[in-house]
């Protein structure tokens, strides 16, 4: 369980961690007996107590190595909460782990935290919410991810065989800017209370923002969503895309000010995410050269309007949201989790 | 000062794999498809050659839902009543 040595400094115990490919490439903080069980603490739990199980990698998830890694991490206990119930969410079988989690698009499993404990715990959702900068966000996308290293056996080149990975997959973690939002925000949408916490997990490729400046009414606006959400390059064409998009300020003020509903936006980007099959063929996504008719046959990216998630997350000022593509809804689904509050 | 090891070992589980047939004429073949593109492509051409070269009867294809997802026990227990072995796994 551990090491002793009794001449450790803190610079080499850093480095021991280093050395034994416990890290994700940067400084972690060492944990001691009496940091993890305050961690523990922090969520309620003894060490032995199970969290989750990915049962095709024979792996079962701890407490105590969840509050190990979320003491590498950086973590304050109060976020260990917010922590485990991401894990649980990665655990579930509708998230299928192992394809997300070792599959060469490399994607960054986004924690998405609703409710009074994003406040509590001051997870970004204003500025820079997926930048540097806040404890929070950055410790806890970073836990999970150290979690997913050391204990769901996600070591890159081994089980986690992505081609380039992206940034994310240092961290990834930010709240909904539920008190600016044009509806109700995702955990109510999922059937919970307002006055309840959650964080849903979500794989994701890299994201990329969209812009528009002048755009004065949803349709100009969308269109710039659906243009980027159907590039050629985009993983799944064949029709079982997803995607998070997710609203700042000015795009979600103007989608609030014209009454249009969640479920507006969602059928009108369906029906823009599209390609003619002489598209996909040109591109070589799809086999065979243009026919008669390629031109006019429309290929729709998304099946079903819930195949895109909308949340409302960054700085008020700014033309800018962004655009997060999923694995696809044949291979996983976002997940959301019940924190469990004292 | 300690190091507190933050992995886990994954717990082994022992398979015994199935004996393999000495001869494959007459055998019933079976295929899981597991999505990836051209998969199906491949395993129909692979078919193909095990009924030319080796005299194996044609079975059927079992689609999995995605390469992430297991084959469901109903889709198993049709394979173990209606093949004598499977071929199974394309990657990228």
């Amino acid at each position: 369980m551990s090491t002793s040595r009794d001449d450790y400094d803190a610079w080499e115990l850093i480095e021991a961690y280093f050395e034994r490919g416990w890290t994700d490439g940067l400084p972690v903080v060492p944990p001691t007996e009496k940091s993890i069980a305050l961690m523990l603490a922090g969520a309620g739990l003894a060490g032995h107590e199970t969290i989750g199980e990915i049962p095709e990698r024979g792996v079962v998830v701890s407490a105590e190595k969840l509050a190990i890694n979320a003491v590498m991490a950086g973590c304050r206990p109060d976020y260990l909460p917010v922590v485990v119930a991401a894990v649980r969410g990665l655990c579930h079988p509708h998230f299928a782990y192992h394809g997300p989690a070792s599959s060469t698009g490399g994607s960054a499993m986004v924690s998405i935290v609703n409710g009074p404990i994003a406040r509590r715990l001051g997870i970004n959702s204003g500025n820079n919410a997926f930048g540097q900068g806040t404890r929070a966000n950055a410790t806890i996308g970073r836990a999970v991810r150290l979690t997913m290293m050391n204990v769901m056996n996600t070591r890159p080149g081994f089980l986690d065989r992505a081609t380039l990975g992206n940034p994310g997959k240092y961290s990834f973690c930010f709240s909904e800017n539920e008190a600016q939002h044009p509806w109700e925000p995702l955990h109510v949408e999922r059937g919970h209370r307002p006055e309840q916490s959650t964080v849903t997990v979500y794989a994701s490729n890299s994201l990329y923002q969209v812009y528009n400046q002048l755009a004065a009414s949803p349709e100009p606006l969308l269109r710039c969503f659906a243009d980027a959400l159907c590039n050629l390059g985009t993983p799944n064409l064949r029709g079982f895309n997803q995607s998070l998009i997710v609203l700042a300020g000015e795009h979600s003020d103007l989608l609030r000010q014209s009454g249009w509903s969640k479920h507006d936006v969602r059928r009108f980007l369906v029906e823009h995410c599209r390609r003619t099959l002489a598209d996909l063929k040109r591109a070589a996504r799809r086999p065979g050269a243009v026919e008669p008719g390629d031109e006019s046959a429309w290929k729709h990216i998304f099946e079903r309007p819930e195949d895109i998630l909308i949340v409302c997350a960054g700085g008020q000022a700014g033309s800018w949201s962004a655009c997060l593509p999923g694995w696809g809804n044949k291979w996983t689904r976002s997940v959301t989790t019940l924190i469990a509050t004292s | 000062m300690k190091l507190f090891d933050p992995t886990t070992t994954p717990r082994e589980r022992s398979v015994v794999l199935a004996p393999r047939p000495r001869d494959l004429r007459g055998l019933r073949l079976g295929l899981v498809e597991n999505t990836k593109f051209n998969s199906d492509v491949i395993l129909n051409k692979l078919c193909e050659r095990l009924v030319d070269r080796y005299g194996v009867t044609p079975g059927r294809m079992i689609r999995k839902r995605s390469p992430s997802h297991a084959v469901t026990e109903e889709a198993a227990d049709e394979l173990r009543r209606i093949s004598d072995f499977i071929v199974s796994g394309v990657g990228d």
